[in-house]
């Protein structure tokens, strides 16, 4: 037996492959493996032998991604696949509940199917809608706010043939302290922002601006606005693409980073979903500035609305001149084209993520040499994330000094910050930078903790990021404040935790995300995270040793700096600092006679 | 600038711009440990074993070094350990391989690959010469801080016909990966799952089938690549390491046989730049049981008058060669020189043709595919040496039809042979059944030992010392790694024999006088001595590798009788 697709899929596969150089095939391989998953239910042999004899490679080189990406499976994930996020935010607002709700509903375990093949249960990492907590997938489709109660209904509805998917949490009314430009006029109703509506408000203005700028004078204006790149890293957008190799005579590719994972952070979610045009608009402009022709949308596996929304908003860009061949009559091309990816954190990693495009273990690899020398297909290639990309159309428009101006020195223009864990109002707001505290963002913003409750500390960027504690809500929320406060602002992921999160649990549950995201490249982080998630789940079931506590630091400082990627120091941050700052919980937890008790 | 200088661990060292650091280390004496870096594969830098601490010399606006009180460039280091495999020299780079931050990174990266690593050394075939073993030596702890269970991953997966693999031993270090794709050109092996569960795999119906993939069996840092060939045969340090060269083909590639008393068990490739980088293919390393072969000719053998062959002292044997050959016409008498024979031995059978003053020689050529790599279409290993000692026709092999034409008419009457089955190189066994007088040297019974008047048993390159001249013109020479089983004697010495039996003059007494005699007569060979060939071996003179073969010169008066 060997695969047969459909006509529909094969020309939609050819159209696909055709998107990536012809030499370089392989780099569809995500691509394929969605398509044929969602076609025949899974990636048995003959689906893996077939992708591999579509993209002219070994069978090996598709077989070793079907067990990388968690989005894949060499067998049947049932007609409904339940993806229920089991990270930080959702593990905060009661997910383990939806959990043990469907296993007792359904009969089955978590990695199982059930008798009639109709469900399959799995926990997924963070799904990145931590605002509306707890999130999980059903197939393609995203529901948030769940409680056992609505997600048992779902699964009613779902036999019956009738859901209501939610894609995105209602945006707030703009709170007085926020500034919104990235947000700026949003459709309330949660939908994308039409091309029409998107030029009504002087969409692609920006862009026919820039192209009647030299690429050298976009960039000026870039370096004079201050930006810093959004994802995580906060390196200056316009250094970032000064570095690009224009000389090596091959093309120079850019790349939206849209593989937001980090857990607590969910900011890009709202902007690939409702401002297609500002990131085309956007990437239309850094492109010109870096003189690529061909740029890719990395779009994480999990925001399959998007890339939809994404590929239509290309298509009407395109027939409007404002991609594609000959852009506003100026001569310039730029095809933008999408690439899917399937569930790995580690490709929100840059070069992770250039692996992945190119149809690869998402292995980050070894800098130097960086991506603006050699990255994607060995060409020069810039990375930029979402957030990055969408405020480039307003520094053209409105100017460097323009944005300079807003926030403060060193943290330029507004951010995107959400919020998630024990606090009333989560959600995904914009500030011009430094402009509030973390006490404000919390209390006044966000209103507060539940009543009763105190506050335990705050993670600032992500889950990736040292923790805070309550004695450090007063520093103001830009990158610098936050660095010295002893943390990063990373992603722009704020959890707050309140003294009824368990210490533990919490640590056990962002080690355990990164053990599982871990790609297993190199040593320290493939051994030590999976350890340190194995010693804090001893602890959790009351069986940990006083040793425990000074060994869990000893790992985390052996993986600290030892790694190819920063994901070593985004799973040692968090436990050091966590064990650091509560050592007496862990003490406690770990206490003489505490594992012989249990 | 073609050199940059460093310093390391406070020693001077002048490196080539591009060497990485691992290699620089090596220039001055210090070891740097490392997994995955392999100097002929591609840098992966996983294991963070190499890791570490590189500084450069401060410079201030002006671009001049920053001193310190005592005028010495002051050094800003990365806040970050490097790993050397992946860091290239520097001027003015300043590195330490042994400083405390450096001992107290590596000795976390062992931890970390030990915890999940079934320590499982009695019974691993990778003791001994496991690297885990090594570094766990200086870097390991007395005692294990992991409590928690280990993971598990499948056992004794068949990685090909050939080798083994043991997942949960397996650090990931992905050699054998970059192995396969980058020098054997077949992409066949990969990683499956993530993080610590993943598992070095290849695609059922797709797995390493080409002639070299046994190297990754040797790159294998630690005990998960075995050999389906070696494994479980013979404990590593009891094996004693003797340098030689393959004899499967003309590339000649230089290789460590491993032995323990009379037998050899196995064959692994020795570094050599030019000849075959580090590797050996299957066909040349698998090559090696016939020496442990039971039915080994142990003593020399004499046709008896009831048409037997039966053992016999040396000296008889010797006697009845002497007398099979003294007195003849020598157009009467053929030989037969292998190419698989040393260059000294050809060496000696051309002074044995010329004092009797034979004409007919040739060798036997053996062809077959070469793959353009280290596999060469020629199977001989010293044709070219055959072929300056004037033993191999010009085409080798051209003369056999010859000399089988002129034992069929009865012109040739005896035949000399060293080391060839001739019945399957176009002289039949009824042919041979028609001599007067059949000499054979050779190690294993053959249809031409089996018709032989006299057979004198000899040994195997790996029980000699001697030399063959590669494809390439290079000298190489082999070193004896066990001793030759009963009676047998190293051709070299037989012939040595039989020549002072024949009377000629200035036979020499052992093999480094042998060794000086060939050299003077061939100084093209560009050596004095047979330690001066060295262990990489040397480039014969330009001359003659330009030179065609030297033909025999013509027997000097009085001498193609011999008296």
């Amino acid at each position: 037996m060997t695969f047969a697709p459909s006509i529909a899929l094969q020309a939609r596969i050819e159209k696909l492959i055709s998107h990536y150089p012809r030499d370089r095939k392989r780099a569809a391989a995500l691509w394929l493996c969605h398509l044929v998953q969602g076609e025949a239910g899974c990636l048995g042999t003959e689906q893996v032998e077939w992708i591999a004899n579509q993209l002219d490679v070994p069978s090996i080189d598709i077989h070793e991604l079907v067990s990388f990406y968690p989005m894949f499976s060499a067998d049947s994930q049932g007609k409904f696949h339940l993806k229920v996020c089991r990270s930080i935010s959702c593990s905060l607002a009661g997910c383990g509940r939806l959990v043990a709700a469907l296993k007792e509903k359904l009969g089955i375990e978590v990695g199982e199917t059930t008798a009639d093949g109709l469900f399959h249960l799995s926990e997924f990492e963070c799904l990145a809608d931590c605002g509306a907590a707890p999130v999980a997938m059903v197939n393609d489709e995203h529901y948030g706010n769940l409680a056992p109660q609505s997600l048992l209904a779902l699964i009613d509805e779902l036999k019956a043939g009738d859901s209501k998917p939610a894609l995105l949490p209602p945006l707030r009314k703009a709170h007085p302290k926020e500034k919104r430009l990235l947000l700026a006029d949003l459709p309330e109703d949660a939908q994308p922002e039409s091309l029409a509506a998107y030029r009504a408000r002087g969409g692609y203005q920006a862009l026919k601006k820039a192209l009647g700028m030299t690429p050298a004078e976009v960039i000026d204006e870039v370096k004079k606005s201050g930006l810093r790149g959004r994802g995580g890293a906060g390196f200056p957008t316009g250094m970032k693409w000064s570095f690009v190799d224009k000389k090596s005579g091959k093309p120079v590719y850019l790349i939206c980073n849209g593989d937001e994972s980090e857990p607590g952070t969910f900011k890009d979610r709202v902007l690939l979903h409702q401002r297609p045009h500002l990131l085309l608009e956007g990437l239309a402009i850094s492109a010109h500035a870096v003189g690529a022709h061909t740029a890719y949308i990395y779009v994480r596996g999990e925001f399959p609305k998007a890339v939809e929304i994404l590929e239509g908003a290309i298509e009407q860009a395109r027939a409007n001149h404002l991609l594609g061949r000959d852009i506003l009559g100026t001569g310039l091309d730029l095809e933008v084209y999408l690439h899917r990816g399937a569930g790995a954190y580690i490709c929100g990693e840059e070069t992770g993520l250039i692996e992945s495009l190119e149809g690869k273990r998402a292995y980050p690899r070894i800098k130097p040499p960086f991506p603006a020398v050699s990255g994607l297909f060995a060409c020069p290639t810039v990375v930029n994330n979402v957030e990055t990309l969408c405020n480039i159309p307003m520094i053209i428009e409105q100017g460097g000094a323009w944005f300079s101006q807003l926030g403060v020195t060193g943290s330029t223009g507004t951010r995107m910050l959400c919020v998630s864990g024990r606090v009333k109002r989560p959600g995904y707001f914009e500030f011009e930078q430094g402009s509030l505290t973390l006490r404000e963002l919390i209390f006044d913003v966000c209103g507060g903790l539940e009543e009763g409750r105190t506050l335990k500390g705050v993670i600032p960027g992500g889950t990736s990021m040292p923790i805070l504690l309550p004695d450090q809500l007063d520093i103001r929320l830009d990158f610098d404040s936050i660095q010295k406060a002893g943390s990063l602002a990373g992603s722009g992921g704020i959890v707050v935790l309140d003294d009824q999160c368990d210490t533990v649990e919490t640590t056990l549950n962002v080690a355990q995300f990164y053990a599982h995201e871990s790609c297993g490249q190199c040593t320290p982080c493939r051994e030590g995270t999976l350890w340190m998630e194995k010693v804090l789940h001893r602890i959790h079931r009351g069986r940990g040793r006083p040793e425990d506590v000074p060994l869990l630091l000893d790992i985390a400082n052996n993986i600290d700096g030892k790694t190819i990627c920063p994901l070593g120091e985004a799973a040692a941050w968090p436990v050091r600092a966590l064990v650091t700052k509560y050592r007496a919980e862990f003490e406690q937890a770990c206490a003489p006679g505490k594992a012989e008790q249990a | 600038m073609s050199t940059v200088s460093l310093t390391i661990d406070d020693q001077q060292v002048v490196a080539t711009p591009g060497t990485n650091l691992v290699e620089a280390a090596k220039l001055a004496g210090v070891e740097v440990p490392h997994y995955c870096y392999h100097a002929r594969l591609s840098v992966a830098g996983n294991c963070r074993m190499c890791l570490v601490s590189v500084g450069m010399p401060k410079r201030a606006p002006d671009g001049s070094f920053v001193r310190n009180a005592e005028g010495k460039p002051e050094i800003g280091y990365l806040p970050k350990l490097q790993i050397g495999c992946a860091t290239t020299v520097a001027e003015g780079m300043v590195v330490k391989t042994r400083s405390p931050e450096v001992v107290k990174a590596r000795q976390g990266v062992m931890e970390f690959l030990l915890i999940n690593h079934p320590l499982d050394c009695p019974i691993c075939d990778q003791a001994g010469e496991c690297r885990l073993q090594e570094f766990a030596t200086d870097y390991g702890r007395g005692e294990s801080r992991f409590v928690e269970l280990k993971v598990h991953k499948p056992k004794e997966v068949s990685l090909g016909p050939k080798v083994v693999l043991d997942n949960e031993r397996c650090i990931l270090c992905s050699r054998c990966e970059r192995f396969m794709r980058e020098v054997a050109k077949q992409d066949c092996l990969g990683f499956v799952k993530r993080g610590s569960k993943t598992e070095l795999s290849c695609y059922p119906g797709n797995e390493p089938k080409t002639n070299y993939d046994l190297n990754i069996v040797d790159i294998c840092p630690v005990g998960a690549l075995t050999s389906r060939d070696f494994r479980f045969r013979m404990r590593p340090w009891f094996l004693k390491e003797t340098r030689s060269v393959c004899p499967g083909c003309a590339t000649g590639c230089n290789t460590t046989v491993w032995s323990r008393d009379r037998e050899v068990f196995r064959l692994t490739p020795r570094d050599n730049d030019d000849v075959n980088q580090s590797w050996m293919c299957d066909y040349g390393r698998l090559n090696y049981r016939f020496i442990n072969d039971p039915k080994r000719l142990r003593t020399p053998l004499l046709l008896t008058a009831s048409q037997e062959q039966e053992p016999a002292a040396w000296d008889k044997a010797l006697a009845r060669t002497v007398s099979l050959l003294q007195g003849r016409d020598p157009q009467t008498i053929a030989i037969v020189g292998s190419a698989r024979a040393s260059t000294e031995e050809l060496f000696l059978l051309r002074r044995l043709a010329r004092k009797l003053g034979v004409t007919r020689l040739d060798s036997v050529m053996r062809e077959a595919e070469g793959d353009g790599f280290l596999l060469s279409r020629d199977r001989n290993p010293n044709l070219r040496g055959a072929t300056l000692m004037g033993i191999a026709a010009q085409p080798p092999g051209s003369r056999l039809n010859e000399i089988a034409e002129a034992i069929a008419n009865g012109s040739v009457k005896v035949l000399f042979v060293l080391g060839e089955d001739v019945s399957r190189a176009g002289i039949s066994s009824e042919l041979l059944q028609t001599l007067e007088g059949l000499i054979v040297i050779d190690i294993l019974p053959n249809a031409t030992t089996a018709a032989a008047h006299v057979v004198l048993p000899g040994v195997s390159y790996a029980e000699k010392a001697g030399t063959f001249i590669n494809e390439r013109n290079r000298l190489q020479r082999f070193e004896a790694a066990v001793e030759p089983p009963g009676e047998a004697r190293p051709e070299w010495m037989l012939l040595l024999g039989l020549l002072k039996a024949l009377a000629e003059p200035g036979v020499a007494s052992n093999f480094s006088e042998l060794f000086r005699q060939l050299v003077a007569e061939f100084p093209e060979l560009g050596v004095a001595s047979f330690v001066q060939v060295g262990e990489q071996g040397v480039v014969l003179s330009a001359a003659a590798a330009d030179a065609g073969p030297k033909s025999l010169p013509a027997p000097r008066e009085g001498e193609h009788r011999a008296s």
